[in-house]
């Protein structure tokens, strides 16, 4: 199972990423079942170095694929539970004074790890939220002036529940921002529901999960997903999908140029995916609802009509002509 | 400010349309001139705001202005401004314009005076339009002068108006009302814009007229087009019968063109056209040529003669029978029978009249054909003359000059034929009563008149005359005394009115030439000639036109009317009985107003290019063989792009693209949408899914919409493009998913072939736009109005067209809205941005 590919390459083959998503895939879908296309979109995440927010009721399992996703690479996996307490200090690590060494000693927190999971994130207090913030973005984390760099790959996985519940902090757009895209796993399908509590009642599969990948392995898979041909026209493409969300009178708030950054990445994960070594219009209108609708603020009238982000975008990507041009 | 000027062209545009009436392009410009006066003046006003009376009111004192400038500059102060002199001049110029108009018929020489008339004409039309469209707001109101402007070539031109000149004459008007809901349209909007623009010192975008504009010109090019088409293309209708209120005959002088004189004023071109084609051959039982009557005038209103109507009922149809007696003929005479067989040339033009020797007692002829009662003029209102062979039996009364003479002076004659205008001169009666001085019965003094203008009254026969109205009859009796036959028919009819005889005036042809065994009549042989009225003898012909080589060849007077009459035994002599005319009121009310109706139009008909003996079949034939072979033409052409596009992918070389473009192009043929947001993996997964494709067909469209998508979006083109077999199949596989109706119109009028060509007269379109969209001075909002447009047509570009004009109106008001009231910060942030 632990087959090693020659991670000293260079130049990753793309049937090597294809194969050892596919493998990453079936390892996590052995413990989420009938959730085939969440985990595709969450392994996207994962290979265009970005991070994922799960948006759900409780209980539908967000934690197991964030979990799970953890094990299947054999990496460091850390997970924070976010409570209205937890200070800034609980996540990123303190330094505490070593009465041997008679020094200060950073002592790491939670975010050193390569997947941190963090569970309902909107339950911490907006300074502990935005204490996240810089480590998802630049990847290092800075106590008492010193700044300790983060291992790659960097991936938190938050899971957050819908506003409406008691006792939560809404993620301000700023944090919602540095989200490559947003997720709801949804109820699994009856027959699935059914399949889970044969395994689930007989034992713990998570615990039964042995990693497919490497973190080297899943380095080189990051690497080959960087050398993805995007063509000038498909570029323009995502510009243009992203100025139309600017200039809709649904919308409050369009999408950042980090949402096109965050798009074009996303998109090249899902050509290598694919086993596809340039991007089409189609990766970039698949990932467009996940990766934008979250960063939207609909319109007054938009939430008088009940329209949501989610909608406006879909009508987006169906009316934004495709370029033809080459 | 697009107003007057579109009001000026559409005048130019209307105006362009005289030119056939003259002879040279002098005229041309000096009405330029005349508009473009009138237009900047109005442009001018409209640019100073001024009130809307001050235009008008400036108008005809820039025009004066113009005038004096063009025609009488000598005389005038600084060239233009009029002094009593000018004016004199100008006034002088105007009279000789009036005379030259009488003189001339179309194509007139572009002498000073008429110049002067046509652009004070035009000028006056320019005010009006200008008037109506831009003072009123009346755009469609201002269609009344031009259409004023437009009739006049139409009415006087012998030829039917070409379409072109229709075109530029509507295309102009179009524009003008296509101006005018622009106007309309952005003065609207900017009212908002305004007042908004005030409070907050911002200039808002102005409304985006364009595309409406576009889709006017649109539904206007459409309409001009479907106007000329649909009536061309009608087989019910003649061609182009739009055009043909058109008058007169062959005047315009081409080599294959005859006509029938239709109205005496228009002898002089029949008889002074170059070519002198056979209008008829006759032969007749006693082998004597006779002259043909067409019409008879029977109105003297002073500018010309005219018919007071014909009246044919049912019951007077030829067919039915013997005509009606010969009205006057009363004293019993012998009878000299005659039959007559005339046959038309198929030349001739829509002629609606059957020249007749008079009096006809029978006819024997196919169609419709009616009697007038009155004159025994015969004609139809749905059967043409051309190419006709008739027979016509004559009864000729054989009168003794004693019958002749003892016609008494008649008591109480209609009195429509003893009408004169009153602008006749006085000394024409004087001079009539002289030249009949001496003779006692109506009769001597018809003798004395018809000798007086053949013999002994020094006229000579001159095809340089013109017009037969009052001041042309006198200066014709009293000075020139050279005319043609116009002249002396009309000048001896209405002497002898005055000498109390009834008299009218015949239309038709002499005798003319015998050629072999018939006789042949010309376009030469047109003539016109005085009929008179004798109590108890009818009408008779009198001939006053000289005849022989020094007057009309072949003229001929009857043996009655000469002098020598009286010893020898008479010969020949027409004439009618007495039965006097009444009418049943109520029916001849009613035929009456139709058939005058119907007279006119026949008047008004006439000349052909006569067309090479092609029947009615064979035009509708060919012209339907030239529909089809021109419907076709996409078709071919499809087919032609098609097998290209086969040998461009069989090659290899850029086969990609061309496969791809004719699976586009077969898609848009079958009517199967290749939506825009679609990429061509999409569009394949959606064609395999909804025509249920089978495996082989869906991998072909795989490898082509795959190659496609490689060559667009990869860094390398795929090594193994589609092969033709590929395109055959996928057509294949496509035709089958949809109606048969489907697949036969893919192949005769394939669509993506025909919006190529609705793309093209696009792009001509928006030419003639951009061409209107010509700024001749900076526009002041554009600056500051510019920007905001920009992005609000980017907005749009994400939208479809309807929903881009809404969102550029509602777009406003909402930022109106921003503005008064308060909207929360990321709100307003979002607003701006936008803007």
């Amino acid at each position: 199972m632990a087959a090693t590919p020659d991670v000293t390459d260079t130049e990753p083959r793309l049937e090597d990423l294809v194969d050892t998503a596919h493998r990453i895939r079936a390892a996590i879908e052995s413990v989420i079942e009938g959730k085939g296309e969440v985990v595709r979109l969450t392994l996207t995440v994962l290979l265009a170095e970005g991070h994922l927010l799960i948006e759900d009721v409780p209980g539908v399992g967000k934690t197991m694929l964030a979990k799970a996703l953890a094990r299947s690479i054999d990496c460091p996996v850390k997970r924070v539970q976010f409570t209205p307490d937890l200070l800034p200090s609980d996540v990123t690590g303190v330094s505490a004074y070593n009465q041997q060494t008679r020094e200060f000693e950073f002592k790491p927190g939670p975010i050193f790890a390569n997947i941190v999971v963090g569970d309902e994130i909107n339950r911490a207090s907006p300074k502990t939220q935005s204490a996240l913030l810089e480590c998802m973005e630049e990847h290092q984390v800075t106590v008492d002036g010193l700044t300790y760099p983060l291992d790659t790959p960097f991936m938190v996985i938050a899971t957050q529940n819908p506003i409406e519940m008691e006792g939560t902090y809404p993620l301000p757009e700023a944090q919602r921002d540095r989200f490559t895209a947003r997720i709801a796993m949804g109820y699994p399908e009856p027959a699935a529901e059914l399949e889970m509590l044969d395994v689930h009642g007989a034992s713990q599969p998570l615990l039964k999960l042995e990693p497919v990948a490497t973190t080297a392995e899943v380095r080189a898979l990051i690497q080959a997903v960087r050398t993805v041909y995007v063509s000038q026209p498909v570029k323009r493409y995502a510009v243009d999908l992203v100025a139309a969300t600017r200039h809709n009178p649904d919308l409050r708030l369009g999408a950042s140029p980090r949402a096109t950054l965050h798009l074009v990445r996303s998109a090249r994960a899902h050509a290598a995916l694919s086993g596809r070594d340039y991007v089409i219009p189609d990766d970039l209108q698949e990932m467009a609802l996940p990766v934008l609708a979250h960063r939207l603020l609909p319109s007054l009238e938009a939430q008088g009509q009940r329209r949501h982000p989610e909608q406006v975008v879909t009508e987006l990507v169906g009316r934004v002509p495709v370029p033809e041009a080459r | 400010m697009r107003l007057p000027v579109a009001a000026g062209l559409a005048t130019a545009a209307v105006t362009t349309t005289l030119y056939p009436l003259f002879d040279g392009g002098a005229w041309l410009w000096a009405s330029m001139g005349a508009i473009l006066v009138t237009t900047l003046v109005g442009t001018a006003a409209t640019r100073l705001a001024a009130p809307a009376w001050v235009a008008t009111v400036v108008m005809p004192f820039a025009l004066l202005a113009y005038v004096t400038a063009a025609f009488a500059a000598s005389d005038a102060w600084l060239w233009f401004i009029p002094t009593p002199g000018s004016v004199a001049r100008l006034a002088a110029l105007i009279g000789s314009g009036f005379d030259d108009i009488q003189r001339y018929a179309a194509p007139v020489p572009t002498h000073d005076g008429i110049v002067l008339l046509t652009v004070i004409g035009v000028g006056l039309i320019a005010l009006l339009a200008d008037l109506c469209a831009v003072r009123l707001r009346r755009a469609a109101l201002a269609g009344l002068p031009l259409l004023a402007l437009f009739t006049v070539p139409a009415a006087v031109l012998t030829e039917a108006i070409g379409w072109i000149a229709f075109v530029l004459a509507a295309s102009g008007y179009t524009g003008l009302l296509v101006a005018d809901g622009r106007e309309r349209l952005s003065r609207w909007g900017s009212a908002v814009v305004v007042r908004r623009s005030r409070s907050t010192g911002k200039t808002a975008p102005r409304p985006d007229t364009g595309r409406l504009a576009l889709s006017g010109k649109r539904i206007g090019v459409g309409a001009i087009a479907l106007a000329i088409l649909v009536p061309a293309l009608l087989p019910a209708l003649s061609p182009a019968p739009l055009f043909q209120f058109g008058v007169g005959n062959g005047l315009g002088g081409g080599s294959r063109n005859i006509g029938i004189p239709d109205a005496i004023a228009k002898l002089s071109g029949e008889l002074s056209q170059q070519s002198n084609a056979t209008v008829l051959t006759y032969s007749s039982s006693d082998d004597q040529p006779r002259y043909l009557r067409i019409y008879s005038l029977d109105v003297f209103d002073g500018v010309k003669w005219t018919s007071s109507g014909l009246r044919g009922r049912p019951q007077d149809r030829v067919s039915e029978g013997p005509l009606p007696p010969p009205p006057g003929l009363s004293v019993s005479a012998p009878a000299g029978w005659a039959q007559t067989t005339i046959s038309i040339s198929d030349d001739v033009g829509p002629l609606r009249f059957l020249p007749l020797p008079y009096p006809p007692e029978r006819i024997q002829v196919d169609g419709d054909w009616r009697a007038d009662q009155s004159t025994l003029v015969v004609f139809s209102t749905q059967d043409e003359a051309a190419g006709l062979e008739y027979r016509v039996v004559t009864k000729e009364p054989r009168l003794t000059p004693e019958q002749l003479t003892a016609s008494p002076p008649r008591p109480d004659g209609e009195r429509r034929f003893l009408d004169l205008p009153d602008a006749l001169d006085p000394r024409v009666e004087a001079l009539a009563r002289r030249v009949a001085e001496g003779a006692s019965s109506p009769y001597e003094k018809a003798v004395k008149l018809q000798e007086w203008f053949t013999k002994t009254g020094g006229f000579t026969y001159s095809l340089d005359a013109s017009g037969s109205g009052a001041r042309a009859l006198a200066r014709f009796v009293l000075q020139t005394r050279s005319g043609y036959c116009e002249q002396f028919a009309s000048a001896m009819a209405a002497m002898a009115r005055m000498l109390g005889i009834p008299a009218r005036v015949a239309i038709g042809y002499t005798g003319g030439t015998k050629i072999g065994d018939v006789w042949t009549v010309r376009t030469h042989d047109a003539h016109a000639w005085p009929e008179l009225y004798f109590e108890g003898v009818g009408w008779l012909r009198f001939e006053p036109t000289p005849s022989g080589a020094a007057g009309q060849g072949t003229a001929q007077a009857p043996a009655y009317s000469l002098p020598v009459v009286r010893t020898a035994s008479p010969t020949a002599g027409p004439t009618p009985e007495a039965t006097s005319t009444s009418d049943d009121s109520a029916d001849a009310a009613r035929s009456a107003r139709r058939d005058s109706r119907a007279f006119d139009r026949d008047l008004g008909a006439v000349p052909v290019v006569a067309d090479p003996g092609l029947t009615v079949a064979a035009k509708v034939g060919i012209g339907a063989a030239a529909v089809l072979l021109l419907a076709l033409v996409p078709g071919v052409a499809r087919l032609l792009t098609r097998v290209r596009r086969r040998r461009l992918v069989s090659r290899g070389s850029s086969g990609t693209e061309a496969a791809w473009r004719e699976l586009c192009d077969t898609l848009t043929d079958f009517g199967m949408a290749r939506r825009p947001e679609e990429s061509p993996r999409a569009l394949g997964r959606r064609l395999t899914e909804r025509y249920e494709l089978d495996a082989r067909t869906a991998a072909s469209l795989t490898r082509i919409v795959t190659a496609e998508e490689r060559l667009r979006y990869a860094a390398s083109p795929a090594a193994d493009g589609p092969v033709p077999a590929d395109l055959a199949g996928v057509r294949r596989g496509l035709a089958a998913g949809v109606s048969r109706a489907r697949r036969i119109g893919a192949v005769i009028a394939p669509m993506s072939t025909l919006l190529r060509i609705g793309a093209a007269g696009e792009r001509g379109l928006d030419l003639f736009d951009r061409l209107e969209g010509l700024r001749l001075w900076p526009a002041r909002r554009s600056a500051a109005g510019g920007p905001a447009l920009n992005r609000s047509a980017l907005d749009g570009s994400a939208l479809d067209g309807s929903a881009r004009n809404g969102s550029a109106l509602t777009g406003s008001t909402v930022n109106n809205a921003g503005n008064t009231s308060t909207v929360e910060g990321p709100a307003g942030r979002t607003e701006g941005a936008r803007r």
